[in-house]
C-alpha cells in the first residue's frame, strides 16, 4: 500500500509575540505544527536569531568575533554592526556589568548604554540582565521606562522577581518580558500562571524554559522542550503556549570545550572552532525542540543557523 | 559536685532533682520523667523545647530558634542547655503539652466509641465470626510514631473496658522513623529504644488500662499490636536498618508465636502477642489492621484509604485487589517544621476563617480561648483561607499588604494569626513563607502519591467511588478546605468519610476474633506495595502538585 502522508497540524497554536516596531519588528511563534515541520502546515513566522553583545562590547579573545566588529569603537557602533550581522534578526544587549558581584555598574549607566544601543539600531532590541534578582528587578523597570515605545524584550523574569518586572515593565510601559524557569515543565507552567494571574496578556510575554550547552545535561532541556510544545499543541494548554526564546551563547561559550586554549589541548584544535561548534550544535538542538528564537554570539554560528532555518522552513 | 535543679511544670507538681555540672537539661528532664516535647530529638533544630530559667544558672549555646528578646526574657532551649549550678526551671504547657493533653483518636469521646462500635459491627456482619480460644480480657495497641493508643476489651462480650493513650517515649530519639532507625544503630540503641517504648510507654499504658478496668495483669490473655514497620521492629528489637537502606526490605513482615512473657509485657506470661503484618518498609501493621474496618476488601467499589500522619499511607482497591504506597508528608500535618506548629492539643488553633476585606482571622481553639499555635487541621484551614482571600498566591508567597501581613527586612513575609496580647504564649503567632512552603510540600506529597498510584493502574481520581480518611489529624480537617488547596482530589464531599484511628479499631477486631486476625494476615499478603521513591513519574507529579491548588488547574475546576 502506498504511503499516505497525513499532515500533523494542530488546532492549537503557539502565541504570537511581537518585538520591536515598524518594518523591522519581528513576530515570534504562531505555528500550529511541531518544531520546523513546515511540511505539515506553513510556518508563517520563521524562527529568529538574536545577536548578542554586552555592555562592554564583544569578546575580543575570539578572532572571528573581533574581526567582525573591528573598527567599531562605541557601544552604539558595535550595536549597529551587530544589527547588520548576516542572518541575525534582532540585537541582544547583555548588561553583565551591572552585576553587584562584578563591575557593579550603576543602573543609570546601564540605562544610558541601553539607550545608545537602541538609538543606533533599527532592528528590535532584547536586553538580558545580570542575573542578580534585586538589581535586575530595579534595572528592568528603569530600562522599560527609558525605552518606552521601543517594544523591547526583557530577559528575564523569574519566580523571585516576576511581580515587580511584570508590573513595571509590561503593565506600566508596555514592554515584553521572558519568563525564565529551570528545565521543568511544571515550574515553567507555574510561572506563566502567576504572570497571567497578574493580568499580563498572553501576547506580552515569552518564556525561557532553561537551557544547557549540548552534552551538559541537554537531554533534560530536550525533554522539557518536547513536553512543553506537546502540551501547548496537542493538549491546547494555554499556560504553555508562549513562544520560547533560548539564550544559547552564554552556555555554549562557558563550557570547557569553548574555554580551554589550544596550547593546553593541542589535540582539540583551535578554540574558536570548538566554541562555534558548541554554539551551533546547542542552537540546532534547541530549534529542533521548539525554541522560537535563539541568542548567539559568533558570526559563523549565526550564518550556519540562519541557513539551517532557511532550508527547513 | 551535685547541684539542685527544680522543674516547675505548668499545671503540674514541682520536680526536684540532683544533677552534675555539664549535664544536658533535656536529658535530665527525661531521666526524671518531666515531659518536654522535642520532635528533633534534641538536635537544636526545632526550637520546641523552650523552658524558662526562673533563677540560678545554665550553660547555654545560642540557637537561631531563640530570639535575643526571648533570650533576654530568660527563655532557653532545654536541649541546648547544660547544668551549671543550682537552678529553677519553669516548663510551660507548650513544652509538655504532647504528653499530658495530646488529642488523639483513642476511643475516648462518645462519637469515637460510636464509630468504633459501628465499624466492629460491620466487620462481624461481613461473614467474619467472633470468637477466640483465650478467655478473660485482651489488649489492643496501636504503636504510632508519635502516639501510642490502646484499649482493653472483654474477650467474651467485646466490650471496651478501658482505654489509654500516651506520647511514644521514643520521641526523644527523633520525631520521625528515620531518626529512630539511626538511633537504633548506635551502641546500646536497640535496648534504649525498646526501653523507651516498653518501660516508658507500654507498661504505664497497661497499668493504666488495668486500673481503669479494675483488672490484674494476669487477667490479660491476648494482645494485638499494630504499628508501622519501624515501630514493630524497634519494639521487638529487630534490626530496622534495612528499612531505610536500599532495597528497603524489612527484617520481617509477619511475626508469629510471640508471647507476653517473652516480650516483657505485663500480662499472663503465655498470652499470645499477635502482630498485625507489615506489607513493606513504609506500609506496616497499622495499615493492614486499618484496612480491615475500612472494608475495602468487602466491596466491588473502588475505594481509596488514606491514613494521614507523619507518613501518609495510601491503599487503593476493592475486593479483587489492593495497591498500597507510602509518602513522606513530613511532620507538617502534626505541627512539626512549622514555626508556630504544635500537635492537636490544648491551645491549638484547629480551624479558622479570614475576612477577605480586613484580613482579620476568626480562630477556633481546642479547649481554650487564647491560641498557642497551629495544629494540622488549623494549618489546612488557614492556608485555604489565605489563598481564598488572595493574601497568598499559588506558590504560597504573600501578595497583599496590611496590618496582619508583616514583612521583615529581607523581604520575607508572614501572616500574624495572633498578636502578642491575643496569644497564650505572650508572643506573636505567625505563619511565614517557609511554613507555607513546608506545608505545600506535605500536601503535594499526598496528592502526587494518589495520582501516581492511580496512574500506575491507568486510572484517574474520577474512578474513585469513595475516599476513606483515617488517622489522628483527620478528625478535624475540613475536607472542602483540604480540596481547595489541592491536598485531596476534587470529588463530591459525599464520597468522603472519616473513620478515626482505624488501626486501633482493626487491632480490636483482631483481638476479638481469630478469623478477623486471619483476615488481616490475608489483607497484608494480598496488598501490592509500590515504592514511590523509585517510581519514575513521582517527582514530576510532586513538582506539579507544589502549587495551590495544582499546576494543572483543571483537576480542581
Amino acid at each position: 500500500m502506498a504511503f499516505k502522508r497525513v499532515p500533523q497540524k494542530f488546532t492549537a497554536s503557539v502565541n504570537e509575540v511581537t518585538i520591536g516596531t515598524g518594518d523591522k519588528a519581528i513576530v515570534l511563534g504562531g505555528e500550529n505544527v511541531m518544531p520546523l515541520y513546515s511540511f505539515d502546515a506553513p510556518i508563517t513566522n520563521r524562527v529568529k536569531i538574536g545577536v548578542e553583545i554586552t555592555d562592554s562590547g564583544y569578546d575580543k579573545t575570539v578572532p572571528g568575533i573581533a574581526a567582525f566588529y573591528a573598527g567599531a569603537e562605541t557601544i552604539g557602533e558595535i550595536a549597529k554592526r551587530a544589527s547588520e550581522m548576516p542572518g541575525g534578526d534582532f540585537v541582544v544587549l547583555t548588561l553583565e556589568g551591572a552585576d553587584p558581584n562584578g563591575a557593579n555598574k550603576p543602573i543609570d549607566e546601564c540605562v544610558a548604554i541601553a539607550k545608545e544601543v537602541a538609538d543606533a539600531i533599527d532592528v528590535p532590541l532584547a536586553i538580558q540582565g545580570c542575573k542578580n534578582i534585586e538589581k535586575d528587578a530595579e534595572m528592568f523597570n528603569k530600562l522599560a521606562e527609558a525605552l518606552q515605545g521601543k517594544n523591547i524584550l526583557l530577559i528575564s523574569a523569574r519566580t523571585e522577581d516576576y511581580k515587580q518586572i511584570a508590573a513595571g515593565a509590561v503593565m506600566a510601559y508596555g514592554q515584553k518580558i521572558s519568563a525564565e524557569s529551570a528545565v521543568d515543565i511544571n515550574l515553567a507552567k507555574q510561572l506563566n500562571v502567576l504572570i497571567s494571574q497578574m493580568g499580563v496578556a498572553a501576547d506580552s510575554y515569552v518564556m525561557n524554559v532553561g537551557s544547557a550547552a549540548a552534552g551538559y545535561g541537554f537531554e533534560y532541556v530536550a525533554s522539557t522542550l518536547d513536553r512543553v510544545r506537546g502540551a501547548a499543541l496537542s493538549q491546547n494548554d494555554a499556560m504553555l503556549q508562549m513562544p520560547i526564546v533560548t539564550p544559547v551563547a552564554d552556555d555554549a561559550w562557558a563550557v570547557k570545550e569553548s574555554v580551554v586554549s589550544e596550547e593546553d589541548f593541542p589535540e582539540w584544535g583551535p578554540r574558536e572552532n570548538r566554541g562555534v561548534q558548541m554554539e551551533v550544535s546547542t542552537a540546532a538542538a534547541c530549534l529542533a525542540g521548539g525554541s522560537n528564537a535563539v541568542i548567539l554570539r559568533h558570526p559563523a554560528s549565526v550564518k550556519t543557523i540562519s541557513e539551517l532555518i532557511a532550508d527547513l522552513t | 559536685m551535685a547541684y539542685t535543679i527544680v522543674f516547675k511544670v505548668e499545671g503540674g507538681a514541682d520536680v526536684k532533682t540532683q544533677a552534675e555540672q555539664g549535664e544536658n537539661l533535656l536529658e535530665l528532664a527525661r531521666r526524671i520523667g518531666v515531659a518536654i516535647d522535642a520532635p528533633c530529638a534534641g538536635n537544636g533544630t526545632c526550637g520546641k523545647c523552650r523552658v524558662k530559667l526562673i533563677s540560678g544558672a545554665l550553660e547555654v549555646e545560642k540557637n537561631p530558634h531563640l530570639s535575643q528578646e526571648d533570650f533576654d526574657a530568660q527563655w532557653r532551649l532545654a536541649c541546648q542547655s547544660k547544668v551549671h549550678g543550682d537552678a529553677v526551671i519553669w516548663v510551660p504547657m507548650s513544652a509538655s503539652a504532647f504528653r499530658n493533653n495530646i488529642k488523639t483518636a483513642d476511643l475516648s469521646s462518645p462519637e469515637e466509641l460510636a464509630r468504633y462500635e459501628a465499624m466492629t459491627e460491620e466487620i462481624f456482619s461481613s461473614g467474619i465470626a467472633r470468637g477466640v480460644q483465650e478467655t478473660g480480657v485482651g489488649v489492643a495497641v496501636d504503636i504510632g510514631t508519635t502516639t501510642v493508643t490502646a484499649a482493653m476489651l472483654d474477650l467474651a462480650t467485646g466490650h471496651v473496658l478501658a482505654k489509654a493513650s500516651m506520647g511514644n517515649g521514643q520521641i526523644r530519639f527523633g520525631a520521625d522513623v528515620i531518626n529512630r532507625i539511626i538511633q537504633q544503630s548506635k551502641p546500646g540503641g536497640v535496648e534504649r529504644l525498646r526501653h523507651a517504648v516498653r518501660e516508658e510507654t507500654l507498661i504505664p499504658i497497661f497499668e493504666s488500662l488495668c486500673r481503669g478496668a479494675d483488672k490484674k495483669p494476669e487477667d490479660i490473655s491476648r494482645i494485638v499490636i499494630a504499628g508501622n514497620t519501624t515501630m514493630e521492629h524497634l519494639f521487638v528489637g529487630a534490626d530496622a536498618q534495612t528499612i531505610r537502606l536500599e532495597p528497603y526490605v524489612p527484617e520481617f513482615l509477619e511475626l508469629h508465636g510471640k508471647t507476653a512473657g517473652e516480650l516483657g509485657l505485663p500480662a499472663k506470661a503465655d498470652a499470645p502477642v499477635i502482630f498485625a503484618p507489615n506489607v513493606g518498609s513504609y506500609v506496616g501493621g497499622d495499615i493492614s489492621a486499618g484496612v480491615l474496618p475500612a472494608m475495602l476488601w468487602h466491596s466491588g467499589e473502588m475505594a481509596l484509604f488514606i491514613d494521614l500522619g507523619t507518613n501518609g499511607e495510601l491503599v487503593f482497591g476493592n475486593e479483587d485487589y489492593m495497591l498500597c504506597c507510602a509518602c513522606s508528608a513530613g511532620p507538617a500535618f502534626e505541627g512539626g517544621d512549622i514555626s508556630c506548629g504544635m500537635r492537636a492539643t490544648h491551645g491549638a488553633v484547629d480551624s479558622c476563617t479570614i475576612d477577605p476585606e480586613t484580613m482579620e482571622p476568626t480562630l477556633s481553639i481546642i479547649d481554650g480561648d487564647k491560641p498557642m499555635g497551629l495544629c494540622g487541621s488549623g494549618l489546612i484551614a488557614i492556608i485555604s483561607e489565605l489563598f481564598r482571600c488572595g493574601i497568598i498566591n499559588a506558590q504560597g508567597k504573600f501578595v497583599r499588604e496590611g496590618k496582619r501581613v508583616r514583612y521583615d527586612q529581607y523581604g520575607g513575609a508572614a501572616y500574624v494569626l495572633a498578636f502578642a496580647d491575643e496569644s497564650a504564649t505572650g508572643s506573636d503567632i505567625t505563619l511565614d513563607e517557609s511554613d507555607l512552603d513546608n506545608f505545600i510540600r506535605a500536601k503535594a506529597a499526598i496528592f502526587s502519591a494518589i495520582r501516581t498510584m492511580l496512574k500506575s493502574l491507568d486510572m484517574t481520581v474520577d474512578d474513585i467511588d469513595k475516599i476513606i480518611i483515617a488517622g489522628g489529624i483527620g478528625s478535624g480537617i475540613d475536607i472542602g478546605k483540604a480540596i481547595s488547596i489541592g491536598m485531596l482530589p476534587r470529588q463530591e464531599l459525599t464520597k468522603y468519610s472519616y473513620i478515626g484511628n482505624s488501626s486501633l479499631t482493626g487491632a480490636c477486631a483482631m483481638l476479638l476474633s481469630d478469623e478477623a486476625a486471619e483476615k488481616v494476615f490475608e489483607i497484608g499478603r494480598n496488598m501490592t506495595y509500590i515504592e514511590l521513591s523509585t517510581h519514575p513519574g513521582y517527582m514530576d507529579e510532586f513538582v506539579a502538585a507544589c502549587f495551590v491548588p495544582h499546576t494543572d488547574a483543571h483537576l480542581f475546576d
